[in-house]
């Protein structure tokens, strides 16, 4: 009964004031609304821009054709001038009359085709006169540079390597895939972080600061009651708040990425996800327990603030080095909070080990249990609570 | 349990203290000793239905000595015992016993009487029909029913002071602590306490109030004890201890004998 007065006042302190629940909500809802405006941004930007190339031509090549036809495929258009002098074609780009100016040495083709190095000559050239600081110059450059460059590629061709068809067999799910796997769980870990600070140090440092704490510990209430009437309540408050980032990301990143969230969420299985689950589950008790400890015995919510900050730049660090470095023991999953980090790495590259899972969850489990004990010593702790 | 006179709610024997100054603290104290002993070798007993003061200047271990009465602090040395319970052995069974007030513990603002009355009824396992019972009672008899569903952070210092007075006796304890009961009160919140630990010895509970107000030990208290520099320096009923005198003349007489200097 106690327990559940102790878990009903944390209940009722957080879900009885709005900006705690703004607070907690917000990080997923602007997650999400960002990603989605940027990676909406991103696709429609190529899908919407049309070029319309107006190109003052000196000379003759075969590369003008080449040009021509790339254009055509981006559906854009493209229509090359005779330039009157090099003078005043300069002068109608500078002035933004014409998209850019091209410029061919006399009889270009025949002496490419005929110059060597060795002999020492100067080489033909190719002049591009263009304004970066104009979109539609600056893309005419961009193609025009890399036509120019595969052309003087070609003629010093000796072999091959994966021409004509697309080699790269990836599908653009995969890539995003490889992506989310190696981003997710350090996101993951960012986010229950976040959500089990701005509650928990409020909750036990704060209270401890103003010594309505010390009200309850008069109270024939048992000092695990107190700690566990703290993390459950708290850790399925920051279970909210971390689901909302976690969310904001998932539906968001597919965006991103230019894809739909429905072939994104296909690609895995209800395991997968109930894994997924159970390893957010279980490190969220055991975060908030850390935080608990932390601020049990911090003075101040400043100070509680300071060593959590250290502790969460080292969870960060290990996640990501962990995230991204392969080839780590089976070992790793006695460390908490990496475990799940590894498990989660596994889970999105449709690689898991499903007792791997179940035994970080398990551990991350047992070590809140320990927590839990530790804290109900530390509040029993004059030297703790009052600083005698 | 171990022998338990009738009559001695409360039994202090030998309690001894001993805190480790910081640096700052050193510094504040002037002086070098880095251990200060809060309470030396204290004993006192305090009856059933009577209000027992502990009167003496600030620094001479009023609050370490409830503190460790209400189990907060646990003593080096000694033992005190509440209705037979030792504050040692048997902390969770003592805190049933003791309702404690100090301006030190305070209400989460956030929260309205209503809520922290019945919420802290639960955290001493009090029956819901008991609570809602002792809640219209206590309420009422403090004027708080008007403000019993404002915000702790929305009222008045008064009606604060009251909430926090009617919160640490929501379980009916046999014996209650009070440190400073009327410190930062105004003089109408002041005489409602006053009244109310009047009310508490007529209902057979046992008091202990610390403080260093002569008039409120006068008015009150039927049995005190002086202590300086943690010890035990007279103990007694006004009688014992003024024998005619006015207790700031005696306070002061023992004092300047325990110290040897002027005041």
């Amino acid at each position: 009964m106690k327990l559940i007065a102790l878990m009903k006042k944390e209940f009722h302190r957080f879900f009885h004031d709005p900006k705690l629940v703004l607070t907690m909500l917000m990080p997923g809802v602007v997650i999400f609304v960002i990603y989605t405006l940027l990676g909406n941004a991103i696709w429609q930007k190529d899908k919407d821009v049309k070029y319309e190339f107006e190109v003052l031509l000196q000379g003759e090549s075969a590369i003008t054709q080449m040009l021509e036809t790339s254009v055509a495929e981006a559906g854009w258009e493209l229509t090359f001038t005779p330039a009157k002098d090099a003078e005043t074609a300069r002068l109608a780009v500078k002035e933004g009359k014409a998209t850019a100016y091209l410029s061919f040495s006399e009889n270009f083709d025949e002496e490419v085709a005929a110059y060597t190095p060795a002999n020492g000559l100067p080489a033909p050239q190719v002049k591009l006169f263009y304004r970066a600081a104009d979109s539609d110059s600056m893309a005419f450059y961009t193609l025009a540079e890399t036509i120019l460059n595969a052309y003087e590629n070609s003629l010093a061709n000796k072999f091959d390597f994966n021409l004509g068809e697309d080699f790269n067999l990836s599908s653009a799910e995969d890539i995003t895939l490889g992506i989310m796997s190696g981003l997710l769980p350090f996101l993951v870990v960012i986010f229950v972080f976040s959500a089990c600070m701005s509650i928990t140090l409020e909750s036990v440092a704060g209270e401890k600061e103003r010594g309505t704490l010390s009200t309850i510990l008069v109270t024939s209430v048992k000092r695990s009651h107190v700690a566990l009437g703290k993390i459950i309540p708290l850790s399925c408050i920051a279970v909210i708040g971390a689901a909302s980032s976690f969310l904001g990301v998932v539906l968001s990143m597919p965006k991103l990425m230019g894809m739909s969230v429905g072939s994104f969420m296909t690609g895995f299985g209800f395991l997968s996800y109930f894994l997924l689950f159970l390893l957010i589950v279980s490190i969220v008790p055991l975060i908030v327990s850390l935080m608990t400890v932390i601020s049990a015995y911090a003075k101040s919510v400043k100070e509680a603030s300071a060593y959590t900050s250290v502790l969460m730049i080292l969870v960060m660090l290990l996640s990501i080095v962990s995230a991204f470095v392969s080839g780590i023991g089976e070992w790793i999953v006695a460390i908490p909070v990496l475990n799940s980090v590894i498990c989660m790495q596994q889970i999105l590259t449709m690689s898991l080990s499903v007792w791997q899972s179940l035994v970080a969850v398990g551990l991350n489990l047992a070590y809140t249990a320990l927590l839990v004990l530790l804290i109900s010593k530390m509040l029993s702790s004059e030297k703790i609570m009052f600083g005698n | 349990m171990s022998e338990f006179e009738d009559d001695v709610v409360v039994r202090a024997a030998g309690l001894k203290k001993t805190f480790t100054l910081s640096r700052k603290q050193q510094k504040i104290e002037k002086t070098n000793v880095a251990r200060k002993v809060a309470v030396n070798g204290l004993s006192f007993t305090a009856n059933r239905g009577e209000i027992y003061g502990l009167l003496g200047p600030n620094g001479a271990g009023k609050t370490t000595t409830l503190r460790i009465l209400s189990t907060l602090l646990k003593p080096d040395a000694g033992d005190a015992e509440i209705c037979g319970y030792s504050v040692v052995k048997n902390p969770q069974k003592v805190r049933d016993k003791i309702g404690f007030m100090t301006g030190e513990l305070k209400l989460e603002g956030f929260f309205t009487p209503d809520y922290l009355f019945t919420f802290f009824g639960e955290m001493h396992g009090v029956e819901k029909e008991t609570l809602q019972r002792r809640k219209k009672e206590l309420f009422s008899r403090f004027g708080i029913d008007r403000f019993a569903e404002v915000r702790v952070k929305d009222l008045s210092t008064g009606m604060k002071q009251k909430v926090s007075l009617v919160i640490s006796i929501v379980h009916d304890p046999d014996v209650v602590i009070f440190d400073e009961p009327t410190n930062g009160l105004d003089v109408l919140t002041a005489k409602v306490v006053t009244d109310f630990l009047a009310e508490l010895k007529a209902m057979n509970k046992s008091v202990i109030l610390s403080t260093h107000i002569f008039s409120l030990v006068e008015k009150l208290c039927d049995r005190v004890g002086v202590i300086v520099d943690g010890k035990s320096v007279a103990d007694g009923t006004l009688e014992e201890i003024c024998g005619g005198a006015t207790l700031e003349e005696k306070f002061f007489e023992i004092y300047r004998s325990v110290k040897g200097e002027e005041v």
